[in-house]
């Protein structure tokens, strides 16, 4: 059976078996998601939106929808995966299922729990009725499928002039109990007035096994929030991600979303910002270092659609082997959108022959005094600064690798959080293959 | 030639200028001092007829001619020159073209034919010259990428070749060195004549060591202070501003 | 306030008539209404085609027929309905003209107040001419002088007659006719256009140039023009575009196909100034243009292109670097003003090593016009040491229009190095004040701006053509800041 048809068809025991409460907003929520996505069905490569990425070898696996973990996972299994030099509040899931054991999550100052609770418990009906499902898009066909089988993820919900004290730390991880899986977390992250958080999201895949995630996160930044989120991607080659993030601006906030791609077979990230008011700042980054036959698509949209707004958008590719990058980045400046200051920057380097790039930098605008620029380059390393380095007794390979790492730099040189810098920094050089021999 | 008159101008609904009262005859060089922040080129952007700026009070006359309804390009036509502090750039358009088209439209508002191209040509020679510009500095697009001093330089040269009436220098000293603020200062006192007058803006003596003034004046909080002749710009270069607050 | 405001400059240019709007009372032999097979071999026929030329047409009609209008690119429009245009309109006259005096003298005066009359361009300018009315070429100026060098300078439809094998070898080997829906439409019913062969080694002595016109209401125009310029020749050739000035809209739908073998230079430029509708958005050209160019060895195609016409514009010149060493290159401006949109752009396919190309696109949209840049560059997995370089720039007047950019770029080869920039802006206060002081209106000063911003590309079009185009940048935009 089709994937498709196969997902179609195991709707109805999904919400029956799941002790899901078919009498509340989200089951219709779930219902028109299901209708939607069996009208749109999977993206193919006509869609101009897909036309640099394609699902269809994916899709050919027979994945278990509803994977049971087999082997029970301990601290120790994942603890190479957390950020353990600083202190943060951690949400654990494996197989998709909540682990507490492993967990650390809190109520006191804010909320930093899960979606299961807060899709049932009334104290959060609120919350899930303003925002859950709100701003996913419903062309999105991929979101809509996430929304009917939303069951689990992080719920975090932060009230008004609140500092989370400390960052938390999200990561899903599949056992591989089967031999195809697909997951489907959902987050939803709501932050109030004058408030501000740091979050950091990774999916890793524990097994040799194939595992898709299909992963839906909504961001709510209300007047003068800050939100920064970093996204974690260095899975196993077995590993597939689409990842669509949607992020809703109020005025005044900042909100800044880094993505970093190390790993997985097939990575699609969709982000989308919108805006609801003026003089909002919205940041995004992102660096890609591939190898093998990996495969990244970052897809992008900034919707401008008040005056006096910013965004900053700077991504980096490094492609290496057969490796092949997709950056489609959409800015479209409403006519409303007077002042707006736009940004994009987009820089690949290709390694070896066989690497590629598909870049469309995407350009629409209806105000006229604004400041928009973007800008493109595919290159190489400069021969001339290598051979420098060489003559200066640098081994040819770690001369590359510093070349490449400062190439790089800017888009790490943004991150906050210094314990996750210094993480991110000893990836990237294991990534470009060398020992972490230096510290810019 | 110039009568400006209790003159009250604001700008985004705040008052810059707060009654000015300013005579300048023909043949007269007057030079305007000021701390920074007090007016100066608020005062010569009124003059020119800069639409943001709104006149709430009092009037600028021009031999007999109120201004209030004139656009900055009538006022252009006739016979008002302003050196930009701050010269505009624009791309791609040269300091010939330029400089040929507001010649040629400047003609145009007085009924004159245009100037043919062969004479055009020589007067921008004969001016360059004068200004010791080099030629292939006149095929570059219009104050783009020139440094501060060419800039300036450009302006008088634009001045040269226009022959205005009144022309309003602000702070056209400001990033040349001392060979070319000679330069620059031959160059007006070779253009001053009985029929034309100049007013400069300036926070430095040294400029009227080259252009000497008429009259000086202190400009400060909107309001001309303090007026007298040209040993007034030494006694502020020594003094400074606070004695006149 | 004396002040011509830019309240009144809108006005100016609302109420500005299309210059060139006049229509010429020339009897038109012209065919019914619509298409089928037997419209296509009804045009072959009356142009006394062979029958491989006839066999071409109607492999292209079925193509067509299967075919869909595209409708990815960035234009809304009413598409036009194919069975309600007739295909084929030529003024009626003598069949074979030997001079200019037998020319139709309606048709003549018409090319004069094009501001081309013939004579003219005879006497002051080193310009050889064909002009294509509605469908037909009527007159090839310079006959004589090209034949001496052994260039072939006419209409396609006597090279079909004349040259066989060069049209038979050509035509349609770098646009086939399954191309895309409007080339596989014009390649069914081409009625004319021109066509010139410059031979080994000849440096054209004159600038080549085609005036196109629609005149008949309710046809549409279809030309193919075919450009081959043998091992190490060098030509310029120029089109020109304009059309009466109709409610209800006219379409045009042409190919052109250049083909530059080893070490040849061709230079293409167009300066397109189709009827772009009223004020009101009512009436005016579609243009729906295919235009490619294929590069040998060390050849070059480039591609200029001044656009300020049509209602709805779709136009993609662009470059097949075959050969290594080629160089292609692309320089647009494109001015869109009131109801206008303009969907433009190119196509660099580097399939050569060390091939370069060059895209430099500027857009101007006004009124309530649209303008988007589409292009592709494009390095293929084998293509060693390919360079582009584009940078695409847009000026907004007024908060009614919009600037768009749809750049691809593909690199699959590690030595590609590709440049891309763009910007958005728009005419500064600051900028305007300067010229006002100066003694320029602002009028004149948009229109001097505007030149500032289309310099590059204004630089690239022959001088005879320069200062035509910079008066029709003026007078599609006059005023239009908001
Ligand atoms: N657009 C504006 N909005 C608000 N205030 C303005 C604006 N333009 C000028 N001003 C204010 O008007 C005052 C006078 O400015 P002006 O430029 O005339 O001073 P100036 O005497 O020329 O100074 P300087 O010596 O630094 O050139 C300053 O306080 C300035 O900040
Ligand atoms: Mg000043």
């Amino acid at each position: 059976m089709e994937l498709k048809d196969k997902l179609v068809s195991s709707f109805l025991a999904f919400e029956n078996k799941g002790g899901l409460d078919l009498d509340s907003n989200v089951h219709e929520l779930r219902l028109k998601a299901i209708q939607n996505f069996e009208n749109q069905g999977f993206p193919s490569k006509k869609d101009e939106e897909w036309k640099y990425t394609n699902l269809k070898p994916l899709l050919k696996n027979d994945f278990c929808l509803f994977p049971e973990t087999k082997n029970p996972v301990g601290y120790k299994n994942i603890r190479e995966y957390l950020i353990n030099e600083i202190e943060s509040y951690t949400l654990i899931f494996v197989d998709g299922v909540f682990s507490s054991f492993l967990s650390d999550t809190t109520h006191e100052e804010c909320d930093v729990c899960v979606l299961s609770s807060a899709l049932t418990k009334p104290k959060y009906k609120m919350v899930i009725d303003n925002y859950f499902n709100t701003i996913a898009k419903e062309n999105n066909s991929l979101a809509e499928l996430n929304t009917a089988f939303t069951k689990e993820g992080a719920f975090i919900n932060i009230p008004k002039n609140t500092i989370v004290p400390k960052p938390i730390q999200i990561l899903y991880f599949s056992t591989g109990s089967e031999n195809e899986v697909l997951l489907q977390p959902r987050n939803l992250v709501v932050v109030g007035e004058n408030s501000h958080v740091q979050i950091i999201e990774r999916h890793q895949n524990l097994s040799k096994n194939t595992t898709f995630t299909n992963a839906v996160t909504e961001i709510f930044a209300h007047k003068r929030a800050i939100v920064d989120f970093y996204k974690i991607q260095n899975d196993t080659n077995a590993s597939s991600l689409v990842d669509s993030t949607f992020v809703s601006q109020k005025q005044q906030s900042v909100a800044s979303v880094h993505t970093y791609s190390f790993g997985g077979k097939m990575t699609r990230n969709n982000l989308e910002f919108y805006h609801e008011g003026e003089h909002i700042t919205s940041n995004l980054n992102g660096i890609s270092i591939l190898n093998g036959k990996q495969h990244v698509d970052n897809h992008t949209l900034v919707n401008h659609k008040f005056p006096n707004c910013e965004s900053h958008e700077l991504y980096k590719g490094i492609y290496s082997d057969k490796s092949a990058g997709v950056f489609n980045g959409k800015v479209i400046v409403q006519q409303a959108a007077q002042k707006t200051n736009a940004f994009q920057q987009n820089n690949n380097i290709l390694i070896d022959d066989g690497a590629s790039i598909n870049a469309k930098p995407q350009l629409e605008i209806f105000a006229d005094d604004v400041k928009c620029s973007h800008g493109c380059t595919i290159g190489q390393l400069d021969e001339s600064a290598l051979f420098y380095m060489q003559s200066r007794g640098i081994p040819k390979k770690e001369a590359k690798a510093l070349l490449l790492f400062a190439f790089g730099n800017d888009v790490v040189e943004k991150i906050k959080i210094p314990q996750l810098k210094s993480r991110i920094t000893k990836l990237i050089a294991e990534n470009l293959g060398v020992q972490l021999g230096f510290d810019l | 030639m110039l009568s400006i008159k209790n003159l009250h101008a604001n700008i985004n609904d705040k008052e810059i200028l707060k009654g000015i009262n300013l005579e300048i005859k023909a043949g007269e060089v007057h030079a305007i001092m000021g701390p920074n922040g007090s007016g100066k080129s608020t005062l010569s952007a009124v003059i020119a007829g800069k639409e943001e700026y709104e006149v709430t009070q009092g009037s600028v006359i021009l031999n007999n001619e109120d201004l209030e309804d004139s656009a900055p390009e009538e006022r252009a036509h006739k016979g008002i020159f302003l050196s930009f502090q701050y010269p505009v750039e624009i791309p791609g358009v040269t300091v010939t073209n330029f400089i040929k088209t507001a010649i040629n439209e400047t003609r145009k508002a007085k009924g004159q034919e245009e100037l043919p191209a062969k004479d055009m040509l020589k007067l921008i020679r004969e001016k360059a010259d004068l200004l010791e510009i080099d030629r292939k500095f006149l095929s570059r697009s219009l104050n783009e990428g020139f440094s501060g001093g060419e800039k300036k330089r450009n302006e008088i040269f634009q001045m040269a070749m226009l022959e205005p009436k009144l022309a309003i220098l602000d702070e056209t000293d400001s990033g040349l060195d001392i060979d070319a603020l000679k330069v620059v200062a031959n160059g007006v006192n070779k253009l001053k004549s009985k029929d034309n007058a100049v007013l400069v803006i300036t926070h430095y003596q040294r400029l009227l060591d080259y252009i000497v003034p008429d009259f000086v004046h202190v400009l400060h909080n909107g309001k001309i202070v303090k007026s007298g002749g040209k040993e007034l710009a030494l006694e502020l270069e020594a003094k400074g501003y606070d004695w006149l607050k | 306030m004396s002040k011509f405001t830019e309240d009144d400059l809108k006005k100016e240019l609302e109420t500005k008539e299309y210059e060139y709007g006049f229509y010429t009372d020339i009897e038109a032999d012209k065919f019914p209404i619509g298409l089928n097979e037997e419209v296509v071999i009804a045009i072959s026929k009356k142009k006394n085609e062979p029958d491989w030329m006839t066999e071409w047409r109607l492999k292209a009609f079925k193509v067509w027929k299967e075919m869909k209008e595209p409708e990815w690119a960035n234009v809304h429009y009413k598409k036009p309905s194919f069975q309600d245009i007739s295909y084929y309109s030529a003024p009626v006259q003598k069949p074979k003209l030997d001079s200019l005096d037998q020319v139709d003298p309606e048709l003549l005066k018409t090319f004069e107040k094009l501001g081309i009359s013939i004579d003219e361009q005879k006497r002051l300018s080193n310009v050889a001419v064909d002009i294509v009315v509605d469908s037909v070429s009527v007159a090839t100026t310079f006959k004589k002088t090209l034949n001496e060098k052994g260039i072939i300078f006419m209409p396609i439809s006597e090279a079909i007659q004349e040259h066989p094998e060069l049209v038979k070898k050509y035509l349609g080997s770098i646009v086939p006719q399954s191309d895309n829906f409007y080339a596989a439409l014009n390649s069914a019913v081409f009625s004319d256009g021109s066509f010139c062969y410059i031979p080994k080694g000849v440096t054209c002595p004159m600038e080549l140039s085609t005036y196109f016109r629609i005149n008949e209401g309710g046809t549409g125009q279809f030309e193919r023009t075919l450009v081959i310029a043998d091992k190490g020749s060098y030509v310029s050739y120029l089109e020109g575009c304009t059309a009466p000035q109709r409610d209800e809209n006219q379409l045009h739908a042409a190919v052109v196909e250049l083909i530059a073998l080893d070490d040849a230079e061709i230079k293409y430029s167009t300066v397109q100034n189709w009827f772009p509708g009223g004020k009101d958005g009512k009436g005016g050209v579609y243009n729906f243009v295919t235009k490619r160019g294929l590069c040998e060895k060390n050849a070059k195609i480039s591609w200029t292109q001044v656009e300020t016409g049509s209602a709805v514009t779709w136009k993609y010149p662009s470059c097949v670097l075959k050969g290594d060493n080629s160089v292609g290159e692309f320089y647009s401006i494109a001015v869109t003003n009131n109801y206008q949109q303009a969907d433009t752009g190119t196509k660099m396919i580097h399939l050569g090593n060390n091939t370069k190309s060059t895209i430099i696109s500027k857009g101007v949209s006004a009124g309530k016009s649209q303008n988007s840049y589409r292009g592709l560059v494009q390095v293929g997995p084998r293509t060693k040491n390919a360079r582009n370089f584009s940078q695409c720039d847009s000026l907004l007047m007024g908060d009614q229009c919009g600037a768009h950019t749809f750049p691809y770029i593909e690199a699959k080869n590690k030595t590609a190095q590709i440049e891309h920039e763009a910007t958005t802006s728009k005419i500064g206060e600051d900028q305007l004040f300067y010229c006002n002081q100066r003694g320029i209106d602002t009028e004149k000063a948009i229109a001097l701006i505007v030149n500032g911003f289309s310099k590059d590309v204004l630089n690239k079009l022959p001088m005879e053509f320069a200062v035509e185009a910079q008066k029709l940048l003026e007078i599609s935009l006059e005023g239009s800041v908001g």
